[in-house]
């Protein structure tokens, strides 16, 4: 099979196993390609794609536009506060607007859930979700599995992922549980209770309030940054008294008797969700992550835009 | 003026005609029920397996006149009414300025002159919806106000303790919209599966109990009377049982889209399924049609709520709450097909009058005719052009629906639907 069974990338949920796994295997060879002398393939040549971020990102957006280039597309760039749809313009219009240049591919962050999917049903340009509100991120949850594929071996049955963190407002956390369990990993969120939905059992996964317990159950511990930009009451009283309990430090790992990984898909806050000495020691996978993501989001964009008439 | 309707099949809880009859209705009085009515008259009315019925009222709309005329007006909203078979309209006071007091009652009831679906215009519980004085309940229901609701505003308890003592001296009736937005934030969707996996906000099912329970505690200790409106959770059902059982001067109704839709829908993102209260569980959804069937719910209404476009095909967070409905509220009844084609009908016309204190209108001889003629079996498909309403915000286009009207008698006076 050298295609997917979708046409835009909006959420894991769509995705099958297989899916995945192709996605797994080009980054493979584009992983090559972005460690030799030229970096770039001509690919997509003929293909421009817009990156529209209403939503403040540094990291996501370098990456996507990256992986762009070494395709060889031609990228255009824009960001708005996401006040835009205050300002009176809608989504819509916007990106219409941009359309009516002639654009194939849209890679777009957006603050509300479904705001993906909504643009997909109304435009003609292929949708990559670049993350959309509380709802998905799915070339996170790509690149943090191909990053635990890399450390633990493809067959994912019977590996333990631990997500820590605010759980219900991360789209990271709901990508990785739909990737991990398509792959055949188990998977547990924990958190403060504040912060774990009520109803996040149902996905099939496990729930734990104590991270020495969730660390000594897992191989692999991926640390969700604290987002106070996305909570609009207060779900906890202070980041120091977050960290005293769900802050990972040497000490805790070192007292696990056994090496575990460690991953976190950044920006960090030092000192609150991850001690410095755990981020930059050799169980911390957390650059790698960095450089995945561009092998990955060039395998998602690469596949997708097979699918475009030209 | 003499008009005879051939041949009617008579749908009536109490019906006492098992027959098809013929309705002769002289000068807009029932004058005569016989199976065969042969006299001169000036008017026959036949139609395919016409059925008729006492007047049907639907006790939710929102026309948006004043305010927002260009989703709903007035007369707008009555002839979408007429279409769905309506002979009179409860019209919610969330207008733009909110119906505060006499001479916007006024504005209404004139305004509605000349059409033949009456008017029934609710006020609000606080002053212009404030939630902070009441507002002039003795004098808006000396000038026509059938009840008194902040919609879908939450009330303060103190200001629904003092209003639920200050309407008993007139029998004004207190309407409460169980929704506690304080302790969860604002949301949008129930709180299930589907809030967990499609990340949107949520709203739980206790916003809604512990809104109940409150009021509920404050109707027993004044001894006063309120009505629920727009349950949606098996919980919500539970507690009102239990408290009609204990003699608690209550009622409730429920909105027809959380009777027909469930969560399922949010799946796809579908901002026309965004309704407040939200569509909740299956579950929940069954609890409210077994609440209807042993009467712990008084009636059903549309609870109609135009949107454009502007406001509706937009991301879901931003979408606006409400669908349409009081044109198609027999159709989606007609869905539910465990309750039988009279009990449908007295949850719209019968009992939600009863409730509001409205006239009696059962089909006798010698009353003025207040009915509703259809057809509940024919099927038909939905087209966009068939709405009445100046909004189209509706999931129902496209859809095959069951029933068809063809016209009312309202105070004596027919009205056919082309």
């Amino acid at each position: 099979m050298n295609n997917l069974s979708v046409k835009h990338l909006i959420g894991i949920k769509d995705l099958t196993k297989e899916d995945i796994e192709l996605i797994f295997q080009t980054a493979d060879s584009f992983k090559q390609v972005i460690n030799r002398p030229i970096k770039k393939v001509p690919s997509l040549r003929d293909i421009t794609i817009a990156n529209l971020f209403f939503e403040n990102s540094t990291r996501t957006r370098l990456s996507f536009e990256l992986a762009e280039k070494r395709l060889s597309a031609d990228v255009v760039n824009f960001s708005a506060a996401s006040s835009s749809v205050k300002k009176g313009e809608t989504l819509i219009d916007t990106v219409n607007n941009i359309l009516a240049m002639k654009v194939d591919l849209v890679v777009m962050r957006h603050p509300n859930p479904g705001a993906a999917k909504f643009l997909s049903e109304r435009i003609d340009a292929t949708v990559v979700n670049a993350g959309d509100g509380t709802h998905e991120h799915p070339t996170q949850a790509l690149l943090d599995a191909y990053s635990i594929r890399e450390q633990l071996g493809t067959d994912f049955k019977g590996k333990k992922v631990v997500i820590v963190g605010d759980i219900k407002h991360s789209r990271v956390a709901l990508s990785n549980i739909f990737c991990l369990q398509k792959l055949g990993a188990e998977v547990m969120v924990c958190g403060p209770t504040t912060l774990i939905p009520k109803h996040i059992h149902e996905l099939g996964v496990k729930v734990e309030h104590n991270l020495k317990k969730a660390l000594e159950w897992c191989d692999v511990a991926n640390m969700l940054r604290i987002q106070l930009e996305r909570q609009d009451i207060q779900f906890f009283p202070s980041l120091r008294e977050y960290s005293m309990q769900f802050g990972l430090t040497k000490e805790l790992l070192d007292s696990l008797g056994k090496e575990i990984i460690v991953m976190h898909p950044g920006p960090i806050n030092r000192g609150v969700e991850i001690s410095s000495d755990v981020a930059d020691s050799k169980q911390s996978i957390i650059l790698q992550q960095v450089e995945n993501g561009v092998a990955v989001r060039m395998a998602v964009i690469y596949l997708l835009a097979a699918q475009i008439n030209r | 003026m003499k008009i005879v309707l051939k041949s009617c099949t008579i749908v009536s809880s109490k019906n006492t005609y098992k027959d098809k009859q013929d309705v002769l209705i002289n000068n807009g009085v029932i004058e005569k029920i016989a199976p065969e009515i042969n006299e001169p008259v000036d008017q026959i009315i036949e139609k395919n397996d016409l059925h008729i019925s006492s007047g049907w009222f639907d006790a939710k709309v929102n026309f948006c006149d004043p305010g927002n005329e260009i989703k709903e007006d007035l007369l707008s909203g009555l002839n979408a009414a007429l279409a769905g078979g309506m002979t009179a309209v409860g019209i919610s006071p969330n207008t733009s300025p909110a119906i505060s007091n006499k001479s916007q009652i006024e504005y209404l009831k004139m305004k509605g002159l000349g059409n033949n679906v009456s008017v029934y215009p609710f006020a609000t519980l606080t002053e212009n919806m404030e939630g902070k004085n009441l507002s002039e309940m003795y004098d808006l229901k000396n000038a026509g106000a059938i009840g008194f609701t902040d919609v879908s505003s939450p009330l303060h308890g103190g200001i629904l303790y003092r209003a639920l003592l200050y309407a008993k001296n007139f029998n004004g009736k207190i309407i409460s919209f169980p929704y506690d937005s304080s302790i969860f934030g604002e949301g949008y969707i129930h709180e299930g599966i589907t809030s967990v996996s499609t990340g949107l906000k949520a709203i739980p099912s206790i916003a809604e109990s512990m809104t109940i329970e409150r009021d509920l505690n404050l109707v027993r200790y004044t001894n006063g009377e309120l009505h629920f409106t727009g349950i949606s959770t098996k919980e919500g059902v539970e507690l009102i049982r239990k408290a009609k059982s204990e003699g608690l001067q209550i009622t409730a109704d429920v909105y027809i889209h959380n009777l027909i839709y469930t969560e399922e829908e949010m799946f796809a993102f579908d901002s026309m399924y965004k309704v407040l209260p939200p569509l909740r569980s299956a579950s929940d959804r069954d609890a409210l049609i077994e609440g209807l069937k042993d009467g712990t719910i008084d009636f059903v209404c549309s609870d109609h709520t135009p949107e454009d476009i502007e406001n509706k095909e937009v991301e879901f967070d931003q979408a606006a709450f409400g669908i349409i409905g009081v044109q198609t509220l027999f159709a989606q009844l007609n869905k539910l097909e465990s309750l039988t084609l009279s009990e449908r009908i007295d949850l719209i016309s019968s009992k939600p009058r009863r409730v509001f204190g409205l006239s009696d209108n059962s089909i006798q001889v010698g009353k003025v005719a207040n009915l509703t003629l259809f057809n509940p079996s024919i099927k038909k498909e939905l087209k966009s052009e068939d709405i009445i309403s100046k909004s189209k915000n509706t999931p129902l286009v496209g859809e095959e629906l069951t029933g068809e009207v063809y016209g009312i008698f309202n105070e004596g006076k027919l009205s056919i639907i082309e």
